[in-house]
């Protein structure tokens, strides 16, 4: 069985660290993993995309995908191209209020407001951890503490500081969705 | 089995060092700039040496210097530069000099410079194609064993997605074989063990060591070349029993090539695919076997018509020929373009398909 998963947002948000850091969890994991990347020369504000697929053998999949399972949308910006290869049904990570969870009508969609999530737990900086801990506790690709494990080992070592918040935002991302299917769900603080 | 994470720049670095390269010089240039900052961090700890030169031109040529000297040597760059390198491949070609050139290219515009070279003489460049990164971590060790087998420059042919794709990997020295000893190679000292030779392209030798000159040594270089390309064309290549087309990729755009045949197929298509692994030598004889008998050759690159030439020159039925490639780059100038796509592909197969539908 092999899962895509497209994210997609603007430069500034994590979407490239929290792809890698997926990656690097299932690959912990020993499972096989493959990530691209894809964004602007902007440091903040560009186009931000990555696409992470995961398997428990050589994966079949393209560098540049086909078509997904799965999405976190993080801005509603630069985000189509990518996500009108998802397959219908697939489960979708909106970050609410920036993205209009009825802009993907044909995905199964779980709305976070990673702002305020990550606010509330002291780790403000760290939506994009909020996003891809609410996309694990709804896919169950890997096992948690591996996501904290593949955070930490990512972390440069000028960065360690960030870990505690980092692992408390996949936390309460995670929480957010609290492992039930919450369409369109309300904003939890 | 540990799989490692690893961009594809770095695992190529990692396994050309496993392969036993301890040398490396070259200058930037995207996409090829991760492999030399891979280089740059894994060779020292290696006991190695990596140098980030003043340009391509002094890049190769301090390649040609340690690998003369005996060691597993590379450069790199992309097509733009490696196309500064010539000089310097064309006269390791002819004073049988073996290292490793990684073109991390940025699309398949280098399939003529790779194939046919810039440089002067009867030289070919063995150019090993791979088409995802884990074939890639193999041949970047197979390179220098080519190399060395044949005391040859050896082209290793990447491009954006090997270079950039980060894959779990599995990293280790893989046997190819028993090699020659480099007997040849010089070891610094004048004429004291005797053992190292003097590596001239015109091969005169030393006025008390006659060389056989340049007609022989030319002939020679020649016929082994000769030789290479009837033993070490490589080539892959799916459903061609029963297929009507067949459609011929290289790299990367044949793992894309295969993806979208493997769906027509199960959409009811008789089509399949074919891969030159080394593009010299050129599987020739393979692909006259695959075309035989086929309606349709389609050829899928992404350059104005390159490898077309030699699908024309080894196809079984010149007139069952379509090319449907083309020239695609991004904006940035420094990757694929759309048409490295599956659903692109697919359009453009199905479109010729179509073409060939009678009432």
């Amino acid at each position: 069985m092999e899962r895509e998963l497209v994210v997609t947002g603007v430069g500034g948000q994590g979407i490239q660290l929290l792809a890698k850091t997926l990656a690097l969890a299932a690959t912990r994991e020993g499972r096989h993993a493959m990530l691209s990347a894809d964004y602007g020369g902007e440091m903040r504000g560009g186009p931000s995309r990555a696409s992470v697929v995961i398997g428990d053998g050589p994966l079949r999949a393209l560098p540049v995908l086909a078509s997904a399972w799965s999405a976190i949308v993080a801005h509603h910006r630069f985000g189509e191209p990518v996500l009108a290869r998802l397959r219908p049904g697939g489960p979708a990570i909106v970050n609410l209020p920036l993205v209009d969870p009825a802009s993907l009508p044909r995905m199964t969609v779980y709305g976070v407001d990673a702002t305020a999530v990550a606010t509330s737990v002291g780790a403000p900086q760290a939506i994009g951890f909020v996003l891809l801990g609410a996309y694990n506790a709804v896919t169950r690709l890997v096992d948690p503490a591996s996501l904290v494990a593949a955070m930490e080992e990512l972390l440069p070592p000028y960065r360690k500081q960030h870990a505690a918040a980092n692992a408390r935002a996949l936390e309460a991302g995670a929480a957010a969705i609290g492992g039930r299917d919450v369409r369109h769900a309300e904003v939890r603080r | 089995m540990t799989l490692e994470l690893l961009e594809g720049n770095d695992a190529i670095a990692a396994s050309a060092i496993a392969a036993g390269c301890r040398f490396f010089a070259g200058y930037p240039m995207s996409p090829f700039t991760g492999l030399l900052e891979s280089m740059s961090r894994r060779l020292p700890a290696a006991g190695g040496v990596c140098l980030n030169a003043e340009s391509e031109i002094e890049g190769v040529n301090m390649t040609l210097g340690a690998a003369a000297a005996g060691a597993r040597a590379a450069t790199g760059s992309c097509g733009q530069g490696i196309a500064l390198m010539q000089e310097a491949i064309a006269e390791a070609a002819l004073n049988e000099t073996p290292f490793v050139v990684f073109n991390m290219a940025r699309n398949q515009q280098d399939y003529f410079q790779a194939t046919r070279g810039g440089g002067w003489g009867d030289y070919r460049t063995i150019t090993l194609a791979p088409k995802d990164v884990p074939e890639a971590v193999e041949h970047a060790q197979l390179a220098f064993h080519l190399a060395d087998r044949y005391r040859a420059p050896v082209i290793f042919y990447g491009d954006p997605l090997l270079a950039q794709t980060r894959v779990g990997v599995s990293i280790r020295p893989l046997d190819f074989g028993p090699l020659p000893p480099k007997d040849w190679a010089l070891d610094g000292t004048g004429g004291g063990t005797g053992r190292s030779r003097q590596i001239w392209t015109w091969a005169m030798g030393k006025a008390t060591d006659p060389g056989p000159g340049p007609d022989r040594h030319w002939r020679a270089v020649a016929e082994k070349f000769a030789a290479i390309d009837a033993t070490e064309s490589r080539f892959e290549q799916a459903h061609v029993e029963d297929a009507e087309t067949l459609v011929v990729a290289f790299g990367s755009a044949a793992r894309f090539v295969e993806y979208v045949v493997d769906e027509l197929r199960a959409d009811g298509h008789r089509i399949g695919w074919f891969r030159p692994v080394t593009l010299w030598p050129f599987p020739g004889a393979a692909l006259t076997a695959a075309t035989t008998g086929k309606r349709r050759v389609l050829v899928f690159e992404l350059n104005a018509g390159q490898m077309l030439d030699d699908v024309r020159i080894h196809a079984a039925d010149r007139a069952a020929i379509r090319f449907i490639g083309g020239v695609s780059i991004s904006e940035s100038g420094l990757a694929f373009g759309e048409l490295m796509d599956a659903p692109v592909i697919r359009d453009r197969i199905l479109a010729v398909l179509a073409e060939g539908e009678r009432p």
